[in-house]
């Protein structure tokens, strides 16, 4: 698609609206100055006309002139442009993307909450209220809460204020150390930079004695090295240590904090609708074609189980393993598991019972000259 | 650029075109998706072709008054002067109005031609560069046009502005909907009967009844108010005309003068009832949508449904679902239930620890009790563990060198 060429195709029309607005224009002007001449006639007393010949004239004169059909070529000019661009934007563009649209019920109660919930983990508060007002949806308001608090948090990281941040932290202790994140250090160590950069050394050793010890066992190198920062206090930014400073750190704990905070409320670290919409951005051109297909082939779109095509999605939606047999093009499932050949290569269950006559025996893999036996089969979980 | 001359060739020219072929097909992908904009272009550029053509015929009438009025003038013999030059200067009064009714229409189509623009180039700038923050766009220019479909205006407003999108979404053409929507609310047909005299020649084309139901329920309104004369001469003069195209219908109706408003016959009770109010609001909300290039669905919906459906796999109803597919919501489980499941031709692996994709540059490796995982993660996990790893599944405990790795095509 050239965007190029419907500009350009959209500039002509601007330039004939603009040529016939302006052709109007100039007509009623005429018209105007024709009407005027034949009243200033009627005011001349050395004239020997009467009213009724300038009438006649004036009449004559505007005939003659065809204002109307005047018009009617600026129009025709305009129409053939207007009729070009409509028919290059469907031309271009894909003129019903509805096509592959499922008529089924797809329930706006539900789509309103998942639309509050967007709103609010987007921190759009007064969005997301005069929004459930308006949709009627009050019971949506639970979903606010916590959200706020996230976002209390996050401002008053914004204003370098590391408290309510480290109390959620603490109070969260366990479950973010099930979670693999080491976000509770790494806030400690921000505010032990702060305090060494802007308070005293003392206060600092205090600091990281009450607080960065407890992390010792697991965290020893890190600790090490904030301790080594007490010998630069007051001057970190000429220190080897000059990193820690980078306000980068504040930015990243902040994206952390909303990652953690989303995920012990069960939430991922991306809103989930604007997945779902990219996803559906990314796959529509796939479904579309397929409908096409499908509706040439005289096929029911709307009662399949399952698509016949994949549709591809980039990388970032594949949250699942799929095995797919590369002999039988099934699809791996708990009744029919992927399994490992001693040479390494993967088969769903069902192929190798194939290959091996119901497990009576030896068989040799499909893609490579090893043989191997059903007993030396491993199932795999990905 | 330079090819080291200790590196075999086939390596350097592999790694070229890997990193050319991704930026291509994710264009590829960004193309494909500019091509599902049509309604972005088309409601701005009917819109300005609706102004342009009602500021045209406004001319054309206007002027051939004018013309016919001389005319007419000219014919008379009767007529003193001082009614001639009354009635000319009348006629150059109205003539400068119109002028002046045409420039504020003109203006009005300058704006709508420079959304016209402002949304091409919104198309246009599109790049790899700045792709995520257009997503965000497109995502928030979905939501005010679902906004304004259910008629959340006030929502759709607060949206657009704090988007700052105003150019990018169609309020202006909503406004127009509103006031027929509203009317219809209230029972009022006479804003929804203006909009199809306004729109005749469309609606004709598109074979639309939306004005014969109008008619219809304004009829059932006078026979439930016991208006029976008048609503005789009432369908004599606005239903009669349909009676060719929609004889059934029309006949039914005309059934109603015999059974009342009380009726139990429910062939004749569902006319009276409220909802066909609404009825007539869906119905409305389709002819304007469809008057306008829109899809009848929500942009949201589509986008969805495709969205989902793409996403839709087995694993995505299991318990363990990671918290970042979209399906392991409640809510969008509920959404997918009817839409298919998606089909995949190869298999794709993401490791559990780090949700990578494990292909040949990041291989599976399996542990002794069968489960897999990338063999990024294991290499690290060795790295730090004195070369044992163990599976954060099953707590099994292993060597690094116990591993294997496994093919998958």
């Amino acid at each position: 698609m050239e965007l190029s060429t419907i500009k350009d195709a959209f500039d002509r029309v601007a330039k004939k609206q603009r040529l016939s607005s302006s052709k109007t224009q100039e007509v009623i002007d005429q018209i105007i100055r024709e009407i005027e001449q034949a009243l200033v006639k009627m005011h001349d007393p050395t004239l020997p006309m009467d009213q009724k010949s300038i009438l006649t004239e004036l009449n004559n004169k505007l005939n003659e002139m065809g204002p109307v059909n005047q018009l009617e070529g600026s129009q025709k000019e305009l129409n053939v442009a207007l009729s070009k661009y409509a028919k290059l934007l469907d031309k271009s563009f894909n003129p019903d993307i509805s096509k592959a649209y499922r008529n089924i019920d797809f329930d706006i109660h539900t789509i309103n909450q998942i639309i509050a919930c967007h709103f609010y983990r987007l921190g759009l508060f007064d969005l997301g209220d005069c929004f459930i007002y308006e949709a009627k949806e009050p019971e949506a308001i639970t979903q606010k809460t916590p959200f706020l608090e996230m976002y209390k948090i996050l401002e008053a990281m914004g204003s370098r204020n590391l408290e309510p941040a480290l109390n959620w932290a603490s109070a969260n202790r366990d479950c973010l150390i099930q979670n693999g994140s080491s976000l509770e250090l790494k806030l400690h160590r921000l505010q032990f930079v702060e305090i060494l950069q802007n308070g005293s050394r003392s206060d600092a050793l205090k600091y990281a004695r009450t607080y960065l010890a407890p992390f010792a066992p697991l965290h020893l190198a890190e600790i090490q090295k904030l301790m080594a920062c007490l010998l630069w206090a007051g001057r970190l930014n000429s220190s080897p240590y000059s990193e820690l400073l980078s306000p980068i750190h504040w930015e990243k704990l902040s994206e952390e904090l909303t990652e953690q905070f989303c995920s012990l409320l069960g939430q991922s670290s991306e809103s989930p609708l604007s997945v779902a919409i990219s996803a559906g951005v990314q796959g529509l051109p796939t479904l579309l074609k397929l409908a096409n297909v499908m509706a040439a082939k005289k096929q029911d779109w709307q009662a399949m189980k399952q698509l016949p095509v994949p549709v591809d999605l980039g990388r970032e939606f594949q949250f699942h393993s799929i095995f797919v047999c590369p002999v039988s093009r099934d699809q791996g499932s708990e009744e029919n598991p992927p399994m490992l050949m001693p040479c390494g290569h993967v088969l769903c269950k069902q192929s190798i019972v194939k290959l091996s006559k119901s497990s009576t025996r030896t068989f040799k893999c499909p893609y490579c000259p090893l043989e191997a036996t059903v007993a030396q089969c491993r199932q795999l979980h990905f | 650029m330079e090819v080291e001359p200790s590196l075999p060739n086939g390596d350097s020219a592999a790694t070229v075109t890997t990193a050319a072929s991704v930026p291509s097909s994710r264009m590829n992908n960004l193309a494909e998706s500019l091509k599902l904009e049509h309604q972005f272009l088309k409601v701005p550029f009917e819109h300005f072709k609706k102004s342009m053509r009602a500021n045209h015929r406004i001319v054309e009438k206007e002027m051939s008054t004018v013309i016919s009025s001389v005319a007419e003038a000219a014919n008379r013999d009767d007529m003193s002067k001082e009614e001639a030059v009354h009635h000319l200067t009348n006629l150059v009064s109205r003539l400068q109005g119109l002028k002046r009714k045409l420039e504020e229409g003109s203006k009005a189509e300058n704006l709508q031609a420079q959304r016209c623009r402002a949304r091409l180039n919104h198309l246009e700038a599109a790049e790899a560069e700045n792709l995520s923050e257009w997503n965000n766009t497109r995502l928030r220019r979905i939501l005010v046009d679902y906004m304004l479909r259910l008629s959340y205006y006030d929502t759709a407003v607060k949206l657009a502005d704090c988007s700052n999108i105003q150019d990018l979404v169609d309020i202006d053409v909503f406004h127009e909907a509103k006031k027929v929507i509203d009317a219809l609310q209230n029972r009022e047909v006479a804003p929804a009967l203006a909009w199809c005299a306004d729109n005749k020649s469309k609606l004709k084309k598109s074979k639309s009844k939306f004005e014969f139901q109008l008619r219809l329920q304004e009829f059932i309104e006078l026979v439930r108010a016991d208006n029976h004369l008048q609503a005789i001469t009432y369908a004599r003069k606005y239903l009669a005309p349909w009676g060719a195209t929609h004889m059934k219908e029309l006949q039914r109706v005309m059934a109603t003068l015999a059974f009342k408003s009380n009726t139990e016959c429910p062939k004749y009770k569902v006319l009276f009832e409220s909802k066909q109010w609404d009825y007539l609001v869906e119905l409305f909300k389709q002819e304007f949508c469809r008057l306008y290039g829109m899809t009848l669905e929500p942009l949201l919906s589509i986008f969805l449904q495709a969205g989902l459906s793409a996403l839709k796999t087995p694993f995505c109803f299991e318990e363990d679902c990671t918290k970042e597919d979209p399906l392991s919501q409640e809510s969008f489980r509920k959404l997918a239930m009817q839409l298919p499941f998606s089909k995949q031709h190869h298999s794709k692996l993401v490791c559990y620890i780090t949700k990578e994709l494990m292909d040949t540059e990041n291989p599976p490796l399996v542990l002794p009790n069968g489960y897999v995982y990338s063999t990024k993660a294991l290499e690290e996990m060795a790295k730090k563990n004195d070369g044992t790893v163990t599976c954060p599944r099953t707590g099994l405990v292993c060597n690094y060198s116990e591993l294997v790795k496994a093919f998958i095509s």
